[in-house]
């Protein structure tokens, strides 16, 4: 046991994780199965709709500041121009016209803008995998997390889990959650694992059926992980998987996993 | 006797006293007198009692000099205008740290980038983390042109500035560094990019202005 400590303690080089040492002298005393389970995130493309009162405070002060603002360039053009057509309908200026026509006219600018933004098709924020509630597809939420659960087999259930996978003795915490997801995703999974310290730990013990004395339970740790790329492959290899939101955790998770899960979540 | 010894000790004291008070409200009559005379403006010292207003300490008052302290500081050494390199921490020990790290917010939209670089500072603040300087790049202007050729060639112009605001700190543990940054990812706002970086001494030269003059005479000279 000791020895693996000391080989586990050299690769990590710089940054230690403390966990990873206490588990390690853990081990010694109780044995538990060590998993290394990956939190994937898609980050949020847009923000978040503003509530009602920030858009009324939002509205209130965008007029103060447009009252109080001084003209533009711009503006200051148009209205010169304005006046010079209007005194020019009052009573014939001719000394204005020879400058009037080569110039193009700031209203005429104003209108050619017009046209230009009334070309431009924003994208859509609710997709329509917002509206046909498609779990599988990545362009669900687009203003909020989403996260990757699969399907694993745990002793003779399938439950709904983050991808975990065991810890094999001689390498990090770390390389057992990136084992992990790369298992569900494909090896050229482009996604930035954040630090090398765990997020959050669940352990459980095993139904006393199954326990002895060198297995008394698991422990879970956390890691999380920004993925990269705006799409992944479908070349997932077990079926069932869904990016789900933080709020739509709860009718997958159990209990007691979905508390420890939800620590280390921020959903802001 | 000994009632008579303090009785004697109190009379001449209180003689004493008058007339010390005696002169001193002849020197101030003195002064009042003097002071009516060239300032008929000052009303305090002419409204009856001699002693409203006429508190500045001349050097023969004893409380002249009363609010001198700067002989009691320490010798100041005079700043040299030359500025010094920036130090930089090494990683050591368990808790890992990192050094100097440089938080740059860009964005076209001044007031967005300005309140967000507000925002990461009061955080950085409030979480205790040490933050060394918050500076902002000097500002830098795109002209974009759109050359339009349907018949006659016609170019738009758009002036875009991009403003840069950043805040470098120091002593981010390694175990918090990933929350901060999902905080300060999490908040960010539409059209401002983030860029965390060490701070290297290319990024500290790129604040200071170069002296074409002074390269030059220095390349004569050598």
């Amino acid at each position: 046991m000791a020895r693996h400590c000391g080989v586990m303690a050299a690769p990590l080089a710089r940054r230690a994780a403390d966990g990873a040492r206490r588990v390690c002298s853990a081990a010694a005393q109780r044995p538990w199965k060590l998993f290394g389970a990956m939190c994937l995130l898609r980050l949020p493309r847009i923000t978040q709709p503003l509530e009602k009162e920030e858009e009324e405070v939002a509205a209130l002060m965008e007029q103060i500041e447009l009252e109080k603002s001084h003209y533009s360039d711009h503006e200051i053009r148009k209205l010169e121009e304005e006046e010079q057509l209007r005194r020019k309908k009052e009573s014939l200026y001719d000394e204005d016209e020879a400058r009037g026509k080569t110039v193009i006219m700031a209203q005429d600018l104003e209108e050619k803008w017009e046209q230009k933004f009334l070309h431009f098709k924003a994208a859509p924020r609710i997709t329509e995998a917002d509206k046909s509630n498609d779990r599988k597809s990545l362009s669900r939420k687009l203003d909020s997390n989403l996260m990757l659960l699969v399907k694993q087999k745990i002793g003779n259930q399938d439950l709904w889990l983050l991808p975990q996978v065991e810890w094999q003795p001689g390498e990090t915490l770390r390389s057992t959650a990136e084992r992990a997801m790369a298992m569900f995703l494909g090896d050229h999974v482009q996604a930035k694992v954040l630090g090398n310290a765990p997020y959050g730990i669940y352990k459980y013990k095993f139904p006393r059926a199954i326990r002895t004395e060198n297995n008394v339970g698991a422990k879970v740790f956390f890691f999380k992980a920004y993925l990269q790329s705006s799409d992944v492959p479908q070349t997932e290899l077990k079926a069932d998987y869904l990016w789900v939101t933080k709020k739509e955790l709860g009718d997958y998770l159990k209990l007691e996993y979905l508390k420890k899960v939800n620590r280390f979540l921020l959903d802001l | 006797m000994m009632a008579a010894v303090p009785k004697v000790l109190c009379s001449e004291k209180g003689v004493l006293l008058r007339q010390v008070f005696a002169l001193s409200r002849f020197l101030s009559h003195d002064l009042v007198s003097y002071r009516a005379a060239t300032a008929r403006e000052n009303r305090l010292c002419a409204a009856g009692d001699a002693f409203l207003g006429c508190h500045r300490s001349y050097r023969s008052r004893p409380t002249h000099g009363i609010g001198r302290f700067k002989y009691l500081l320490p010798k100041e050494v005079p700043k040299r205008k030359k500025e010094k390199v920036q130090m930089k921490e090494i990683s050591t020990g368990t808790e890992y740290q990192y050094g100097d790290i440089n938080i740059q917010m860009t964005s076209y939209d001044l007031c967005l980038v300005e309140h967000f670089a507000q925002y990461v500072h009061r955080l950085c603040n409030r979480l205790s983390i040490r933050v060394n300087e918050s500076y902002a790049m000097p500002t830098k202007t795109n002209e974009v042109l759109f050359l339009e050729e349907r018949g006659s060639k016609m170019q738009l112009d758009a002036v875009l500035t991009t403003h840069q605001r950043v805040i470098q700190i120091r002593g981010l543990s390694s175990t918090f560094a990933p929350i901060l940054l999902e905080v300060i990812q999490s908040n960010q706002p539409e059209g401002v990019h983030l860029l965390m970086k060490q701070h290297t001494e290319a990024d500290f030269k790129s604040r200071l202005k170069s002296r074409p003059e002074l390269e030059e005479l220095l390349a004569e000279i050598s």
